[in-house]
This record gives structure tokens, sequence and C-alpha cells, in this order.
């Protein structure tokens, strides 16, 4: 597989003051790459270029906020040229009993965990069409499956991330095949969304890095859970083809 | 608001801008004309690489350059509605294509002894003809080697790449079978990263096409300007000149003005816009005095064989490189050219090609089970490369498009398969098994399939006002500034593709049209 290189354009990395976002920043720098860094609190953006280096730059940006992701967006392209890495990484996961919730307190899980996708990744296709190349992978969870008590706002949301995943894909991959984009499951995290003895972020950035600079188009509408790809269920009919093709499918690892 | 090319009286409009509008519009730009393109589609991310898609989704389709409705065809008495292989956007149908641009032979276009012509002959003679065939050639960069049936002069052809080989041992044994081969015409920049985008739009300027050919290099002259999203809704005429172009543009109504106007929109559409600008004045509607308009719809018949190359071959990608004309006019039947076509008999084409045949024996309730036999196909089939003989359809009245008033938008025809063309293809069919005697073939349909990318007739040249709508040079009978640039003007289908003789008339239209008094 062809890998994306520093010379096709940087990398932006949303959420990157904490935990995971952080963890990729670095990742990303560690290879070479130009990373900006999205995040709302610019002391904790702070911290993370003291972690990265030069290579990192922060840009103080509410992913769930429209314009200021447009400006943000045409600030990178000015600065550093083209995107061609997009990890949509911000999300919010306020554990809270749905009648403590109120409906502000939803909608602003929604609009930061599925608006910033959606602000994000609309701002950065813009350049990516215009180029015919680019990735995109999305942090994504299996909430939506079977969501824990306390946790509504945050299992719709990223249910609804990960549909606007398959959306983005029927709207885009027939056109612009090398605009690949993709759903990675990091694993249960040792961070502050995470638990305590989850996976160190670092560890699971290594592999985050690795799939968002992979650029195969077959990965286009794969799930990664960790370090390797989920095949999707396969039906009876399904089973039958593969068998009549003599097809064996083999996840991939990373 | 008013639109700013609603304040310009312009030199030409050209409505549509595939093979024909593009390439006329640029000749009219080069010469100093100022040029305005309206376009019905809309222009996605230059970088856009999709193929014709199945999607029935209006607006998915429209932002993927394709037509966005289907078609309405009664053939054979049977009305069906299907999405044709039709663009819409800049460079119309072509970015679709898979650039085979070849020269038709001499008796498709003049009688000749012993092959006499259907209609007696076009009035534009093929040697007349030849010189705008090779610049037609030299302008979309054309390559390949000549035929070597030929006696006429060999089209200007670029040396064609290496063959590989696949090809290299299909070209050996069909000339072992005693054919002719030859590197098929391709309208290819090429080059050593050229990805052959065949089918689908090409992202570069390496397949040339009525975008990258035609609309572009006029673009690039300053001269004329494009508008996207222009749905023109009729030609608004009197004392037989057109004096508007009106057109929706979203939610607007606008006219637009030009000293001349050349229809463009291809030959289902450009008939149904003349018939869909009738009035008190022109019940028949525009330029239809004749009667004619919309009537000698031809296409070609697609007769589709899986070739297997001999011996062991594990090559996966499709050959377009091999063509031959040996079997082209053979004991007085006008049959075509065969040709590779660019397609693997993959398991999704295996799928639609036989929906396709089931939906015509009105079974389209067994598709799903056509998914078995199809994906025992694809194993089958495995190195195989499909070949199609394209066949000559010929001039019938009653082949038409029609204008159903109930639904203005949809391209509605229909179409008679006639005894005489069922019996040419059966000889044709027996032809072809002849001369692929020695390979391992299968013939892929029972039933003749028409070829939709290859509409053509509806609006035929002549030098009868009565029996035609166009004039030898382009123009309608007519009308005096109206104008026709697309495979509508052709009296016959040829037995080639038809995209080389639309952009050489178009080249001839764009002389005559600057010897016009404005």
């Amino acid at each position: 597989m062809t890998l994306i290189t520093p010379a096709d354009g940087c990398v932006v990395v949303t959420g990157a003051g904490s935990g995971l976002g952080r963890a990729l920043a670095k990742a990303f720098c560690d290879e070479g790459f130009s990373t900006v860094g999205l995040g709302r609190r610019a002391s904790a953006l702070a911290d993370t270029r003291e972690l990265c280096g030069n290579s990192f730059e922060a840009l103080a940006c509410d992913v769930a906020n429209p314009d200021a992701v447009r400006d943000s967006f045409a600030e990178v392209a000015e600065q550093r040229g083209r995107v061609a890495v997009l990890v949509n990484n911000a999300a919010v996961y306020p554990r809270r009993d749905f009648l403590a919730e109120t409906p502000e307190s939803f909608a602003r899980t929604m609009a930061i965990n599925l608006g910033g996708l959606v602000n994000c990744s609309h701002a950065a296709l813009e350049q990516m069409t215009a180029n015919g190349r680019g990735r995109i992978l999305n942090v994504a969870t299996f909430a939506d499956l079977n969501p824990l008590p306390a946790s509504s706002a945050y299992s719709v949301s990223k249910g609804a991330a990960r549909i606007l995943t398959r959306a983005l894909i029927a709207d885009l991959s027939d056109r612009f095949p090398d605009i690949v984009i993709s759903d990675w499951m990091p694993g249960m995290l040792q961070t502050e969304m995470g638990i305590p003895d989850g996976l160190p972020p670092e560890r699971a950035a290594i592999w985050g890095a690795k799939l968002a600079l992979l650029r195969d188009p077959s990965l286009t509408g794969t799930t990664f859970e960790m370090d390797m790809e989920i095949l999707p269920p396969r039906g009876l009919k399904g089973k039958i083809k593969d068998a009549l093709l003599m097809r064996r499918r083999k996840p991939r690892r990373l | 608001m008013t639109h700013p090319a609603t304040q310009v009286t312009w030199d030409a409009i050209v409505i549509g801008t595939g093979i024909g509008g593009g390439t006329l519009g640029r000749a009219l730009a080069e010469a100093g004309w100022r040029v305005l393109f309206l376009e019905r589609g809309h222009a996605d991310s230059r970088q856009a690489q999709n193929g014709l898609s199945e999607i029935f989704v209006p607006e998915a389709r429209a932002a993927r350059g394709l037509w966005p409705t289907p078609i309405r065809a009664t053939v054979d008495g049977i009305t069906q509605d299907f999405y044709a292989p039709l663009g819409a956007g800049p460079g119309g149908s072509s970015v679709f294509y898979a650039a085979t641009l070849e020269r038709p032979e001499r008796h498709d276009l003049d009688p000749t002894p012993g092959k006499p012509h259907p209609t007696g002959g076009w009035p534009v003679s093929f040697d007349a003809f030849a010189p705008y065939y090779a610049h037609a050639a030299a302008l979309y960069r054309v390559y390949g080697s000549p035929d070597p049936l030929s006696p006429e002069t060999a089209l200007p052809l670029r040396p064609p790449p290496p063959l590989n080989a696949v090809e290299d041992n299909l070209m050996r044994s069909l000339k072992a079978a005693g054919m002719s081969p030859y590197h098929a015409h391709t309208a290819l920049e090429g080059g050593p990263d050229c990805a052959k985008c065949l089918g689908h739009k090409c992202p570069r300027v390496c397949k040339m096409d009525g975008r990258s050919a035609g609309l572009e290099p006029a673009l690039a002259t300053g001269r004329a300007t494009l508008v996207t999203g222009a749905q023109v809704t009729r030609l608004i005429t009197r004392d037989g000149v057109v004096r508007f172009v009106e057109a929706r543009l979203g939610q607007e109504t606008l006219t637009f003005e030009a000293r001349q106007v050349v229809l463009a929109a291809g030959a289902l559409n450009t008939p149904r816009l003349l018939l869909a600008s009738a009035t008190e004045t022109t019940p028949n509607g525009v330029a239809n005095s004749s009667g004619m308009v919309g009537r000698n719809l031809m296409f070609h018949l697609n007769e589709m064989v899986a070739l297997w190359p001999k011996g062991r071959h594990r090559q996966t990608t499709a050959t377009k490189a091999i063509s031959f004309r040996d079997l082209y006019h053979r004991d007085g039947d006008r049959f075509g050219t065969v040709q590779a076509m660019g397609i693997r008999a993959s398991y999704g084409e295996i799928v639609h090609y036989l929906n396709r045949m089931l939906a015509q024996k009105g079974l389209s309730r067994l598709a799903p089970l056509s998914r078995v036999p199809a994906a025992l196909a694809y194993r089958l089939f495995g190195s195989a490369q499909i070949f199609v003989g394209l066949m000559e359809d010929l001039p019938y009245p009653e082949n038409r498009v029609t204008h159903d008033a109930s639904c203005p938008d949809q391209i509605t025809l229909t179409y008679t398969l006639h005894p005489e063309l069922k019996a040419r293809r059966a000889a044709f069919r027996k032809a072809m098994r002849r001369a692929l005697r020695g390979h391992r073939h299968v013939f892929l349909g029972l039933q003749p399939e028409l070829n939709w990318g290859h509409p053509c007739g509806t609006l035929r040249f002549g030098h009868d006002p009565a029996t035609s709508v166009l004039r030898p040079d382009g123009r309608t009978h007519d009308v005096v500034n109206l104008w026709v640039s697309d495979a509508s003007f052709m009296p016959t289908s040829m037995g080639v593709n038809p995209s080389l003789t639309i952009a050489a008339y178009a080249l001839h239209v764009a002389d005559q049209i600057q010897k016009a008094p404005s």
C-alpha cells in the first residue's frame, strides 16, 4: 500500500489539546508531517506544541462553530498548503442521565461530535475535491450499538457520525476514489474520556497515524478496531457468493 | 437579478458542450467569435473520475454529470424507462466515452460500385469530408495504426503505445484466423502515467473529449463564456430567424441573444427541443416544415462476444486496442467494425447484462436470481476480453424521437426493429462466428441489443427541404440562423463509432457558419 508523505501536504487533527488527539499529533510530527491541531483550549494546545515541537501548529477553534472552522482551514491552506489528511478526533462525552440533560445540552454534544465532523470534513473536502485526493479518518466508537446509561447524547452523536462516514462515501467515492474515508475505533483508552486501566493513547496513536497515512482506495468504507480491520457481517447470500467465488476475506492488520 | 450573459448579443450561442458543441465552439472562438455555451448540466470538480451510474436520485446524477432523468423508449411496442448513457455537464456524454475515434468507410457516405447507399449518399462526399476528418483526428490527438484493408489516405495518426502480452497474442491469433486487425484509433494524449480513463471522466487533459478538446480550449481563448445549469426550454423564432434562446437557470427563466444559434444537444435532445419550441405559427415545431424532425432515429446494434486469448494469461486489464474491419461490408450486407470494448467481463457487468436481458423478456422480477449465474460466469470468464461488433442501423421515418406534452422534459422515443435489421444481424453473427473460428468465444446476447450511446439521424442533412431538416452546410432549411452540430445530421449511421464524424462535421459547420451573412 502506498503511503501519504509530508510532500503530499499537512495533517489536521481535531481535539489535539488532550488525550488521543495530542498523541496523534505527536505521532504525525514524529513522521515528519507538518501538523495542525484544532482545539478549543489554547493553553492545552500550547502543551501539545511543547510536546511536538515546531512542526506542530495550534489553531484555537471550536469545531462546533462552522465559521470558525472555515476560517481555520483557510488559514491552514494559506500557511501550510494543502491538507493531505484530516483526523476527526474531537469529541465530548458528558456522562448525563437523559433526565439530567436539557435539550440545549444534548444539542451542544451533537454540535461538537456530529457538527464538528460535518464542519471539518466539509472544509477539508473543498480542498481535497479540488485536488482529487485526500484522506479522512474518523475516530469512532461502538457506543451507538448498545448505548450505556448516562450516554444518550454521546451514543447518538457518535452513531450519527458513523452514518455520516457512509453518507460521505455514497456521495464521493465513485467521483473521487483517491479521497479515502474510513472509521477507526481506537479501543478503550486511558484518557479523560476513557477508563483508568485503558490503553495508553500513545500506543493507539501509532496505529491511528499509520492508518491515516494509508491511501489505498480499498480502505474507503472500512472500519478498523485498534490495529485490525473489522469485516462487515456477511448475510447468507453473501456467504454463498463468497463460496462460489472461492473468495475468503481476511481482515487486514496494520 | 439579470444574468450578465443576457446583456450581450453573442456572435454565436452553442447549446450543449459535447463533441459537437465543444468542437464547433472551439473553432469559432479560435476564429475570433464571441461564443456563449449553454450547458444543461453542472460542473463538478475537474478531478472527478466517475463513470456512468444507475443511481436513481436526479440530484446525485446531476452532481456526477449524468443526464438526471430516465429516457422513455418504446421498442417494438414495449415501453421502458431507463437511464441512457447520456451526460449532462461540461463535455456532455463524451466525458464518459471510450474515446474510439474511427473514420467511416467511403461507402458509408457515398454510393460506390457494388455498394449502393441506403439514401443515395450524403450531401457532402467522403472526399469533401476528408480534410475535416484529418483535422479532427489531429485536434483529438488520435493514436493508432492504419487499417490495412483501407485503400484511402490514412488519417494522421500518432504512434500507438506498445501492445501488452494479451493484445499481442490476440492480434497474432486474429491474423492467423485471416483477419486484419489494427490498433484501434483512440483519442488519448497518453504518456507514461496515462490512466486510460475510458468509460469514465479523465481528471487530466489526457482523454480528448468535448470538454478537453473543445470547451476548455474555447474558454482559454478568452472569447467564450460557459453558463452551466442552463436548461434550454425553447427557441423563440420570428420570420424564420431565431430571436431568443430561452433557458431555465435555477428558478429563473432567462433569454439569450445571438447572431447565430447552434444546437448541439445530441441526437435525442436536439430534435426534442425543436418539437418543444412549437408555437401557433410553427405548430409542428421549429425547423420542421418537412415533418422530419426527430425521424430516422438510428442506433447501432451491439453484438457482444467474449473472446479468450490463446494460451495462459493472467492479464487483469481490459484491452481497447484492437479493431478489425474484415466484416464491415460482406456479400452485399452492411455490417460494421469489430473492436475490443475496453471492459472485462466483471461480475457487475455480467449482472447488469443479465438483468437487461431479463427486462427485455419482461422478467425483471427474476433479477435477484441473476446474481448466482453471474457469479459463476465471472469465474468462467476469467481472462476473456469483450469484443463488440457494431452493426449499422438503417433510417426508417417511423423510428423517432417524440415530444410528449405530458412529460415535456423527458426524452421519449419509439423504435421498431425491422425484419431487415434482424436478418442482417443473424448474418452478422454468422460472419463473426466464422471470423473467430479457432478462438474460444461466447456470444453474450440473445436478443438484438441497441447501442443507446450512439443515437443519430434525427435531423438528417440533405439538399431537399421536403425530405431533410438541415442543409448540407449544417443550417436548418427553415431558419436562417439556426445550425445543428451533433449526430442528428447523419443520414445513415455508418459502421463505426460516431464521435470522429461528429467532430469532423462540427469543423465543417464551423467553416460554413463563418461564411454565412450575419
